[in-house]
């Protein structure tokens, strides 16, 4: 793993215009940027990236399992006990999940490691299977990247892939974002083109239009029902809206399922301490009221730990301390009042001066693509950048 | 090769959304106005509407506030929609034991350029709660009248018989947007 220093092509900005890809740059700062690229071999792409994160997310749907099979362990969860059953219906009645993305601390020399799971809402699609696969081709031609060089990334392939195998030819599926996000919205027009590509029918509505009907199904800003809803926006914030009495009786099907709630939950990442202690891609997790376990691993934790909501996103209300004192505190801490959870301090590498984190895309139950994001800062927040990949020949 | 042989490269907008791409509507030349004194006033310097065709279209958004305006079974519900003291009774409704049926007051209208000639097109508008305007479904929203500029064709829709209709309870008003509370205004994703 490397971090290399190449040309950028010279069109990019007018092309990324043309495409639509509007937040190429963010708040002042370039969100996207190929002024360098992360290059990894094979074997640190197939040995440390794609087959640990295969297994990681079974051992997440192993995970999935024992928790709802424990009542003390649903309690941690933070979701509301009325949708409960709901949640288990969902995973007794094997709904599929289509996509996801593992967050890892990686450098290239030991093995990556799982800093969580953005199972249920993960965002930068756009980027990682269509602007990056893209970036790739041009370098390619323009041969600034050699023959036999390659990029980690069927992300759009698979996804058409898994709509097709998932979903009888010709179905109507909703899409939903909040309105006025763009770069929600490029992840879910994204995943829509893969579905279109797959033979279904791809309908957009705002979330906030989303109404429901005399008979107590879903319908969308035109008032036709939603049979089948992808939606940009994590359950447990669909669990306290004023709609989620409906959820279970509205014969909708959700992307993701519901039982994604425990997956895209940072409480997963104790619970999957427990059940694999040791695992080389897991770093100690435990509940922050869990002071015995948190002693007995103090061994497992001389470089720090982390303090993380169970909810969040972007970053947002995490602290890092080592020895005593806070490393880095994000300064968004709109999820300081969920439950938290303490999870070993990874530090990221350090390459030309930021600090990447691997975002490793799942598709089905398989790992079939990666986006690099760095950040000056120790936590990765919203003004990270996006960076290509490539796998050296 | 660990990458996908062609990928979609475009999200311009509406292109992977079947049914979105079928909608674009098309536009036309619109003005609103609080009254028709308002619209004679600016019909000197307007390329396309008359005296005439403001005296028609007024008569005619009238017609069509009483006949679809949003309707609700109390004051209460409906100044929750259309502001304090924007709301009266149901004059339609006074014969079938009325009073119990409230409606928002006629806050101007909508004049549009029928596409490929013919008579202007008219369309009336309520006050919105905390201000603003908007035509009885709520689909095209104002935030002023006394203004000019091109609208979609569909704000001139007509919108669906309310008159002698039951009356909107508070669920039917709370019908739709029951989802989205936690996000306000920022992204969601991670």
């Amino acid at each position: 793993m490397d971090r290399i220093t190449l040309p950028e092509r010279p069109e990019w900005r007018a092309k990324a215009a043309e495409l639509g890809f509007t937040f190429a740059d963010m708040h002042g700062e370039p969100y996207w940027d190929e002024t360098s690229a992360y290059a990894f071999t094979l074997e640190e792409i197939e040995g440390q990236i794609e087959d640990p994160c295969t297994e990681l997310h079974g051992m997440c749907r192993e995970a999935v399992a024992a928790v709802l099979a424990d009542e003390a362990l649903m309690e941690r969860m933070g979701l509301p006990r009325l949708r409960w059953e709901f949640i288990r219906d969902s995973w007794e009645a094997g709904e599929p999940e289509v996509y996801g993305r593992f967050d890892l601390a990686y450098d290239g020399k030991g093995p990556a490691k799982l800093l969580e799971y953005n199972a249920d809402t993960p965002t930068s699609l756009y980027e990682s299977a269509s602007f990056q696969w893209l970036w790739y081709e041009d370098q390619l031609a323009a041969r600034v990247l050699p023959e036999g060089s390659d990029q980690f990334n069927r992300i759009h392939e698979a996804l058409v892939e898994r709509f097709a195998e998932i979903f009888p030819p010709d179905t109507d599926l909703h899409f939903a974002a909040i309105a006025g996000a763009p770069e929600d919205y490029a992840t879910v027009e994204t995943m829509a083109w893969a579905a279109r590509e797959a033979g279904m029918g791809a309908h957009y509505t705002d979330l906030e239009k989303i109404g429901i009907s005399d008979q107590g199904q879903f319908t969308d800003a035109e008032d036709r029902v939603i049979g089948t809803l992808f939606k940009l926006y994590p359950w447990e914030d669909l669990f306290a809206d004023e709609f989620s009495a409906h959820l279970a009786g509205a014969q909708c099907r959700f992307i993701e399922p519901a039982w994604k709630a425990l997956v895209s939950n940072k409480a997963i990442l104790p619970v999957l301490w427990q059940m694999f202690p040791g695992h080389p891609n897991l770093l100690p997790a435990f509940f922050a009221d869990d002071t015995k376990g948190l002693a007995d691993a103090a061994h497992l934790m001389l470089a720090g730990h982390v303090t993380k909501p169970i909810f969040s996103r972007e970053g947002a209300s995490v602290t890092i301390t080592a020895q005593g004192k806070v490393l880095e505190r994000a300064t968004n801490r709109d999820y300081d009042r969920h439950p938290m959870i303490v999870q070993g301090y990874q530090p990221l590498p350090v390459m030309g001066g930021f600090r990447p984190v691997i975002g490793a895309w799942m598709v089905g139950e398989a790992c079939v693509g990666l986006g690099v994001r760095e950040d000056r800062a120790l936590i990765t927040q919203d003004l990270s950048r996006f960076k290509p990949h490539f796998i050296e020949g | 090769m660990k990458r996908s042989r062609a990928v979609s490269l475009g999200i311009l907008g509406a292109a992977a959304f079947g049914l979105a791409a079928c909608q674009q509507e098309e536009q036309t030349d619109a003005a609103a106005f609080p009254d028709e004194a308002s619209c004679v006033a600016a019909a000197a310097q307007s390329g396309w509407f008359t005296r005439e065709d403001c005296a028609a279209t007024f008569a005619e958004a009238q017609a069509l506030h009483a006949e679809t305006a949003p309707r609700y079974e109390s004051r209460e519900l409906c100044e929750e929609e259309h502001g304090v003291g924007n709301c009266g009774g149901d004059a339609a409704a006074g014969s079938g034991g009325g009073g119990s049926i409230f409606m928002p007051l006629l806050a101007g209208y909508l004049i549009g350029q029928a596409l490929g000639g013919g008579r202007a097109m008219a369309q009336p508008v309520v006050p919105k709660a905390g201000g603003g305007y908007a035509t009885p479904t709520g689909g095209t929203q104002l935030s002023r009248l006394n203004s000019t500029g091109k609208m979609g064709t569909a704000a001139f829709a007509k919108a669906p018989t309310t008159a002698g209709q039951p009356p909107m309870t508070r669920a039917a008003v709370q019908s739709r947007g029951g989802f989205g509370g936690a996000a306000a205004t920022r992204s969601v994703g991670g």
